[in-house]
């Protein structure tokens, strides 16, 4: 972060705690001078758009610093091969390690903590080849390496976390759009189940309040959502390519509860009506305002 | 001669625990290795399970190899190959040499127990595995040993990385990342019965104290069938007229053949180790090819014969006069792996090597101890709490040896059901204390889930009227992998939990009318 990064972030924080709720526009405005709040591209391959999408942004430039190092957290949950839509998508990860390498991160490490066997999933989901390919650390989840974490949200209190996805220098969250059981989508917020430890399946007792204190907690320096293939029907997991629609888009945005608010739009479900961005935007993790948004949409 | 012989064996027992290592996954579909070549090898596993299941679909060009090869050259596979016997060797070498122990000479023992196994397996037993050297030395390395290693250079490493000592925590994590790339497993195995099958172990390499190499003169019935296999072996001993009878050879000999008795030399209880020729000071010891040789007869003794025999015959009926053979009393708990057959069957086959639980991807397959009665113990019965079947794994099936596990692609076993599912509405959180949870349901794996929701209103102590997802299972879908039950959030006894009802390889273990 350099000064005037610092100044203008600043500026906007102490605009968003002092200001009274009238005045959004002008904190509106303030963020769009730095491009727009989410970047919509749709198109093939799968690198292609994600490389757009994050130049549209401004370039990873804007989010990655000479030497970082960096997380890119993709989802690898499931031991579902790319054509199913359960993990992210192979191309869209290592796109992302590709432009954080460019961008002069020293190292890139790809992880999850996956619910089917981790040896599968890394393997099946295509990820550990893409990214390996591409440049970055693929690791194995280390259990030594979950801590309790003071989170003090609103539910979570404490919780181990993996703190290799902590205490990092940067974090991009790589998710890709599929159905829920009870969160109805999974999303952004919702892929940071994977680095938390313990008995995690306990979380979905209070599904939306969780999401948002770990999405708070991490503060991801940009989410990039694969919707280049999503998941209808049967998700998380999935199954059946008939659930499986083409959407060859990816959407990018530095506002967690935006690029979630839109990915609710892609299966036609008001941002509103999924839980975890209405309870994120009142606890103004971010904004689910799409309408008051400078998307910037590219068809490739 | 020694010397190529030790070279031999430890080339083999490295190939075999190489083997041993490569038999776990590492997220492909297959392990790229033919981790079971030594049990395709294995003559006793092969006439056993040829006799007990009368058909030949299993592989046995390698026995046969193997039988081939002992009837040109006797007992080579003993001496030369079998990596028992060299752990033998290995624990022999602790024993003191003390020339005043006399030998037990019990080399019959290992007759009668070969007597009794084949006769079981002519009226459908398998009980082979439980004694054969290789299928012991898998079993017990998978269950006991590689997991107490595992445990025990995992907790050196995670001490020296809790330390956070500079250059030491580096170094140590540097070799524990080396160990962990080719040598560790991807996580610590545990198993039931662990200790137990340990200490067996154990006390057969402690027979070496007593006397060395005594498993395999005395006890082992794979050495007894290559023993009677060997009597017309070409490769003979014979003993020159520089012989002073001073007895050298008897101390080093490793198996219990009497090379000092010249004429009488036994050559079923030779292990071709051809120490007493390297031994000999008159050098008047040579091994040759000839198609006749002096040879003591071997002389069992009609009546033990027999009583061995008989011995085998009433072990069929003893060991299956159990009520959990009929369905409905059958542990509800012996869930099979996939491709499983159908119950007597499978124990027509299993030869309780314990590779399929040394390969199962979420170590979720165990040794049974009584579950399905003495006649399958230690054979594999998957405990849901402990881990789950994968659904796109099929790894039991292709380590196998005997096609107790049938080898299943894909589709195959996307549709082998081995068991079904069941909810505990007593403990099940949306029923029973109308909290929101939907673990079953999320990793359930089948392309149209096997858990399905219905929505119901619940009003909670004091709290307002809410809407609550319930689950059901649907019994037609589910296939019974337990996975909804290892990920259970309701610890000790789950909500929701797999029986072997409803399994695909039973006929009579079913719930459904189609």
């Amino acid at each position: 972060m350099n000064r005037r990064d610092f100044m203008k972030s600043a500026l906007i924080t102490g605009a968003a705690i002092g200001m009274p709720a009238g005045l959004d526009p002008i904190l509106t405005a303030l963020q769009a001078a730095q491009g727009p709040d989410l970047a919509v591209v749709r198109g093939t391959p799968p690198a292609r758009i994600t490389r757009a999408a994050v130049d549209a942004l401004g370039g990873m430039r804007r989010f990655v610093s000479r030497g970082d190092v960096v997380v890119v957290k993709p989802n690898i949950g499931w031991d579902r091969t790319p054509e199913y839509a359960a993990n992210t998508n192979p191309e869209v990860v290592a796109a992302v390690v590709r432009l954080c390498l460019e961008a002069g991160a020293k190292r890139v490490k790809v992880f999850d903590h996956p619910v089917s066997d981790a040896r599968r999933t890394y393997r099946q989901s295509g990820i550990a080849d893409a990214a390996g390919a591409a440049g970055a650390v693929v690791s194995f989840v280390d259990d030594r390496k979950f801590k309790d974490m003071r989170i003090n949200g609103l539910t979570l209190k404490t919780w181990p976390l993996y703190t290799e996805a902590i205490e990092t220098d940067k974090v991009i969250n790589v998710p890709i759009a599929k159905t829920h059981g009870i969160a109805r989508l999974t999303l952004g917020m919702k892929n940071w189940m994977g680095v938390m430890g313990g008995w995690r399946g306990r979380i979905h007792q209070r599904i939306d309040e969780s999401l948002v204190d770990l999405a708070m907690f991490i503060k991801p320096a940009l989410t990039i959502l694969d919707a280049v293939r999503i998941l209808t029907a049967s998700g998380p997991q999935g199954g059946d390519l008939a659930d499986v629609k083409l959407l060859n888009t990816v959407v990018a945005g530095t506002d967690a509860v935006a690029v979630d608010a839109f990915g609710a739009t892609l299966f036609g479900i008001k941002p509103a009506d999924l839980g975890c961005v209405r309870v994120g935007h009142q606890a103004r993790l971010g904004s689910m305002d799409l309408a008051g948004m400078n998307i910037r949409r590219i068809a490739l | 001669m020694t010397r190529i012989r030790r070279f031999t064996q430890a080339a083999f027992l490295l190939i075999f625990l190489w083997l041993f290592l490569q038999t776990e996954s590492k997220g492909a579909n297959e392990l790229g290795y033919p981790v079971k070549v030594f049990l395709d090898a294995d003559p006793l596993i092969f006439i056993t399970t040829a006799l007990s299941t009368r058909q030949l679909d299993f592989p046995l060009l390698l026995a046969l190899i193997v039988i081939l090869a002992t009837v040109l050259l006797g007992r080579v596979f003993c001496g030369w190959v079998c990596p028992l016997g060299t752990l033998h060797n290995l624990a022999g070498t602790l024993k003191k040499r003390r020339p005043s122990a006399k030998p037990l000479n019990a080399y019959r023992w290992k007759y009668y127990i070969l007597i009794f196994l084949l006769v079981s397996s002519v009226f459908t037993l398998q009980p082979a595995g439980v004694m054969d050297p290789i299928a012991l030395l898998i079993r017990s390395l998978s269950l006991a040993v590689y997991p107490m290693v595992q445990y025990a250079t995992v907790s050196v490493f995670n001490t020296l990385y809790t330390w956070q000592l500079p250059l030491v925590t580096d170094g140590s994590e540097w070799v524990y990342g080396i160990l962990k790339k080719g040598f560790l497993s991807f996580q610590q195995p545990f198993f039931n019965q662990a200790a137990f099958t340990g200490l067996v172990f154990l006390g057969i390499l402690a027979l070496n104290l007593r006397e060395r190499r005594f498993w395999c003169k005395y006890l082992c019935p794979l050495g007894a069938l290559l023993g009677l296999l060997s009597r017309y072996a070409l490769l003979n001993r014979s003993v020159s007229e520089g012989c002073d009878g001073c007895g050298v050879c008897v101390e080093t000999c490793q198996g219990s053949a009497g090379p000092d008795r010249k004429d009488q030399w036994i050559k079923a209880e030779c292990l071709a180790c051809l120490n007493c020729d390297d031994a000999c000071p008159k050098n008047a010891v040579r091994f040759g090819f000839s198609a006749k040789a002096p040879d003591a007869s071997l002389d069992l003794g009609r009546r033990r014969v027999i009583g061995s025999a008989m011995a085998g015959l009433i072990a069929v009926p003893a060991l299956r006069i159990t009520p959990l053979r009929k369905a409905g009393a059958a542990d509800p708990q012996l869930i099979r792996p996939p491709g499983s057959r159908e119950e007597r069957e499978f124990l027509r086959r299993c030869v309780k090597c314990g590779e399929c639980m040394k390969v199962c991807i979420t170590n979720g397959l165990q040794p049974a101890l009584l579950e399905a009665d003495l006649e399958g113990i230690w054979s594999p019965v998957l405990v849901p709490r402990i881990g789950y079947c994968e659904y796109r794994c099929t790894l039991c099936g292709q380590v196998c040896p005997t096609g107790a596990i049938q080898k299943l692609s894909l589709e195959e076993k996307a549709k082998v059901k081995i068991g079904l599912a069941m909810i505990d509405k007593g403990r099940c959180l949306p029923f029973a204390h109308g909290m929101s949870c939907i673990v079953c349901e999320e990793v359930c794996p089948t392309p149209k889930k096997a858990i399905w929701f219905e929505e119901v209103r619940v009003r909670d102590r004091g709290g307002p009227e809410r809407i609550l997802k319930q689950p059901h299972v649907d019994l037609e879908l589910c296939i019974g992998c337990g996975i909804c039950e290892t990920k259970c959030p309701v610890l000790g006894r789950p909500a929701i939990t797999v029986t072997s009802i409803g399994e695909s390889r039973s006929r009579d273990n079913q719930l459904l009318l189609s």
